[in-house]
């Protein structure tokens, strides 16, 4: 027997595996909140990739290598690193588009979200309006140190300065180096219960700013005091091309503070919407004001009225937010006005300006064009086009309209958008057929993947996921069913293993005994005389007694020994058996066997076994039948077995094997078979039980047993109500 | 021959059961002709006693701890003692007489058989004869001659020594071809030979089947 079973090896197994499995997770647990993971870092701008970096607020966009933010916006962040970074530095070089902000580095950063300070960590940058390097710590409010920048000329925009955070347990240094002073001016707070770890970032405030060479580098108490102690700050600047050093981003002239002074106002201006009014046969120059919502690939300008487009402007370098006066020649379209030949003027920096929400068929009016403006739509395709922009094919509606976004940090973005997804995007809404190639109403052009933004993904009902769905839960069917019929298989075992036991024990006990007090009755009997006959008649009897009492137990004992099915031909044990039973007699056993034999669960076959040996001692002990028939039918799914005699049939011996049949009927009833017994007054009885066997499950069967199950459930749903009625009285 | 009247046959009773052994004892102490030379309830014991007091005959349990029926009967020929041994057994499959047999076994009786059969067989072994009731001996020679094949595999083994392929069979039978292969597989497996040809001579030789045409 394959019992007993070791179910402390499992449980041992199974306990292994749980500490194994434990183990792994507190070390994968450990590695990702490693304070160090990942360190030391360094960007790969110049590479063109930075799918790392998290942008909350601003514009931010690789241009030639360096990270780029246009935008004015007041706080925008740019994350990325573990939050269970600990003690590192953070450097970079940091170069300002503006004159009234400043620009940064932010340590230990953790809880961020979009808006000024809203976020908990320290923040360190440069600042233009009071030529101060600050340092601070925000936690959703914000507590600053200031301290003067000592260079002549303090702290001008389009210029590169060199920046250092350090942060070692509660300590917090900042430092600044240009190239033209290499002495570091530091600034340093000791910060008790300050903020522990976090991650790095990068931040604008109120101004654009260009990032480069960011490094960061696991920090030791060493590199702090030297930090402290204003030695040369250990820039990288041997790495540094020299070219871009001295060389200027997008032209060297900033918009001084003179500049700024001689703007003045323009008398002159007029709306933006006015400039359609203009005639188109004769140029017209003319001078607006506004606000710059686009720079790159063209300038776009925006006032409460409308948008213009100015192509090739002469212009110092743009930021979005920047207000401006443009004068140029005016050419008026249909739905928007260009402006050639223009110059722009920048007036101040102002708060970028906010989209107009707009659903997609108000787009397509033209009524929006040239303006900043924020549509929804599902994505419906999207492609790279041959001039390395990338495109997204949406739709609203009815409405299609395509989406136009710059590389760069937009492909990692791009790359990951699923077909079929709900998207929120702002941009400047064109209408012009250079843009949409008269195959869309209108185009947006977005400005950063900040103006995206997946509001849902694709439905998840999906054709793929749908069949994976169905395929699982067949699948899982599948092993639901396979684990129940081996948990009601080694039930059956451990029933058969009981039988056996008890089997055996009635053999070593109740038999022998059996045997030893007829042989003591037996040779009491052999010592007592002769004439004594009234003793030796109760002695017979008692010996007679005991002798049949023994035969009794040993049929108990046949009927429990499994041994019969050990072969799994149930055909074969009820012949034994039947054999067995005729022995001496002269009753004729006939075996007929029907249709492809197959193994039946040994449930089943216990079953039918009990119930045949059963039907077999009926036939045998009190039928008096000469013929005794044994049929066992394969068809399908089905199992037939048949016991007949032609002996007296059942009516006159009704009262003793009503018993019998109760019980022959109980078994059937828990495998669910179907039990039959047909018989008649001296024309013998017929007993049959149909059991149904478990269909063999394939590949190829399974639809159609599928198919199979359900009609005959549905059938059985329909004829349970008449079926007890049929039941046959036992 | 010695006379067997003047002569008691000296019976060992080996059985684990103390019910059995007493009442055994009991029962041939009062038969003239059969003198009890002792009892034993396992094998080792029953060996021991035969090295020192010799028997004329043993009546053997089959089922006991330790050494069984069987590990004596060849635990005795191993040791060249020469007894005559009747299996005394309450419960007999086909496989228990067959391996008693095989391992030397002059008789088989059953624990409930009557006084009168009990003595013949002990008088019928103890003569040189064997004795086995008439059912064991059916049953005997029909485990002889069977081997392990089922029902079915026998009707195939029938049709195949008739010359039939296994299509025919398979249209005979009403099962399907691959169903007969295996049958036939089976059946040269379980007969331990090579080919089909040679199972059904194989089969014939040993009386497994009849050919009647």
């Amino acid at each position: 027997m394959k019992f007993p079973r070791l179910p402390g090896r499992r449980i041992m197994i199974g306990l292994f595996s749980g500490l194994f499995l434990a183990l792994g997770l507190l070390l994968l647990r450990a590695y990702l909140h490693s304070p160090s993971r990942g360190l030391p870092y360094r960007d790969s701008f110049a590479g063109g990739t930075s799918d790392e970096w998290k942008a909350l607020g601003g514009t931010w966009e690789l241009v030639n290598g360096l990270m780029r933010n246009d935008s004015d916006e007041r706080g925008a962040k740019l994350l990325t690193g573990s939050p269970y970074w600990h003690n590192y530095s953070v450097e970079a070089d940091i170069k300002l588009l503006g004159t009234s902000g400043d620009a940064g580095l932010i340590i230990r950063s953790s809880n961020e979200e979009e808006g000024v300070n809203d976020y908990s960590g320290y923040y360190t940058g440069v600042r233009t309006v009071d030529n101060m390097l600050v340092l601070g710590r925000a936690a959703h409010g914000w507590q600053e140190i200031m301290k003067p920048y000592p260079t002549p000329g303090g702290i001008r925009p389009f210029q590169w300065y060199h920046l250092k955070l350090l942060a070692y347990d509660c300590q917090i240094a900042a430092a600044v180096t240009t190239r033209s002073n290499a002495a570091p001016t530091v600034v340093a707070i000791n910060d008790p219960g300050c903020a522990e770890s976090g991650r790095v970032g990068l931040r604008s405030y109120s101004s654009g700013g260009v990032w480069r060479n960011v490094v960061v580098h696991p920090a030791t108490h060493e590199d702090l005091v030297e930090m402290l102690q204003g030695v040369r700050a250990q820039a990288d600047s041997e790495h540094r091309n020299q070219a871009i050093w001295d060389s200027e981003f997008l032209g060297s002239q900033p918009h001084s503070e003179e500049e700024k002074a001689n703007a003045g106002f323009n008398a002159n201006t007029q709306s933006i919407a006015s400039l359609s009014l203009t005639s188109s046969a004769r140029p017209t120059s003319a001078t607006v004001r506004g606000v710059v919502i686009l720079t790159a690939p063209m300038l776009f300008v925006q006032d409460s009225t409308g948008g213009v487009y100015i192509p090739q402007p002469t212009a110092p370098p743009l930021k979005v937010g920047d207000e401006v006066e443009v004068a140029g020649d005016v050419h008026p379209g249909d739905f928007s006005s260009t402006m050639e030949h223009a110059t722009v003027r920048v007036l101040w920096a102002r708060t970028p300006m906010p989209p107009l929400s707009v659903t997609a068929s108000q787009a397509s009016t033209g009524k929006f064009d040239a303006e900043f403006v924020e549509v929804q739509g599902h994505l419906t395709g999207k492609e790279r086009s041959p001039d390395n922009t990338l495109i997204l094919d949406l739709d609203e509606g009815a409405q299609s309209f395509r989406a136009i976004m710059n590389p760069g940090r937009s492909d990692y973005l791009f790359s990951k958008l699923k077909l079929d997804s709900s998207l929120r995007l702002r941009g400047i809404c064109v209408v012009d057929s250079a843009f949409t190639h008269n195959l869309t109403p209108f185009v947006l052009l977005l400005r950063s993947n900040e103006d995206l933004e997946v509001l849902a993904g694709p439905p998840w009902w999906s054709t793929g996921h749908v069949i994976a769905i169905v395929v699982a839960s067949l699948l899982l069917a599948l092993v639901i069913n396979f684990v129940y019929h081996r948990i009601a298989h080694w039930r059956l075992e451990a029933v058969l293993e009981e039988r056996q036991r008890l089997a055996h024990e009635m053999h070593d006990t109740l038999a022998q005994s059996f045997a030893g007090i007829g042989f003591q009755l037996q040779a009491i009997r052999n010592r007592l005389p002769e004439n004594n006959t009234g003793v030796l008649q109760q002695l017979d009897l008692a010996r007679d007694l005991v002798r049949h009492s023994h035969e009794e137990a040993r049929r108990s004992i046949a009927t429990l020994r499994p041994e019969s099915l050990e072969s799994e031909d149930i055909l074969t044990a009820l012949d034994l058996c039947a054999r067995r039973m005729v022995e001496g007699g002269t009753v004729q056993v006939v075996c007929e066997r029907a249709g492809d034999q197959r193994p039946i669960p040994l449930r089943i076959a216990d079953t039918l076994y009990r119930i045949g040996q059963e039907a077999v001692a009926n036939a045998v002990r009190h039928a008096q039948s000469t013929i005794l028939t044994i049929r066992l039918k394969y068809s399908q799914n089905l199992a037939c077995l048949q016991i007949e005699d032609n002996g007296t049939g059942l009516e006159e011996t009704n009262g003793l094997l009503g018993f019998g049949i109760r019980g022959m009927r109980r078994r059937a009833q828990s495998i669910s078979a179907d039990f039959h017994i047909e018989s008649k007054p001296g024309q013998g009885t017929r007993v049959q039980i149909t059991a149904s066997l478990p269909p063999r499950i394939t590949l190829t069967t399974w639809p159609k047993l599928f198919w199979r199950y359900l009609r005959e459930y549905w059938n059985n749903a329909r004829s349970s109500k008449y079926a007890d009625s049929r039941s046959y009285r036992g | 021959m010695p006379d067997l009247r003047n002569t008691p046959i000296r019976v060992l009773i080996v059985d684990d059961h103390p019910v059995v052994l007493a009442g055994l004892s009991s029962m041939l102490g009062t038969q003239a002709g059969i003198e009890v030379a002792g009892s034993a309830s396992s094998g080792e014991d029953a060996l021991e006693i035969l090295l020192s007091t010799p028997a004329d005959l043993v009546l053997l349990d089959l089922r006991m701890p330790g050494m069984n029926g069987i590990d004596m009967l060849h635990a005795l020929k191993r040791a060249k003692i020469s007894v005559r041994v009747i299996i005394l057994t309450s419960f007999e499959t086909d496989e228990d007489i067959y391996r008693a047999v095989q391992a030397g076994a002059q008789g088989y009786l059953l624990k409930d058989a009557p006084q009168s059969d009990m003595l013949e067989a002990i008088r019928a072994v103890h003569a040189g004869r064997r004795y086995f009731p008439r059912h064991i001996a059916a049953r005997l020679a029909e485990r002889m001659m069977r081997t392990n094949l089922t029902a079915r595999e026998l009707e195939v083994l029938q049709m195949l020594a008739r010359g039939l392929t296994n299509k025919q069979i398979g249209s005979a039978l009403d099962i399907s071809g691959n169903t007969v292969r295996n049958h036939v597989n089976s059946v040269i497996e379980k007969l331990e030979v090579s080919d089909r040809t040679e199972a059904a001579t194989t089969a014939i030789h040993r009386g497994l089947i009849e050919v009647n045409d």
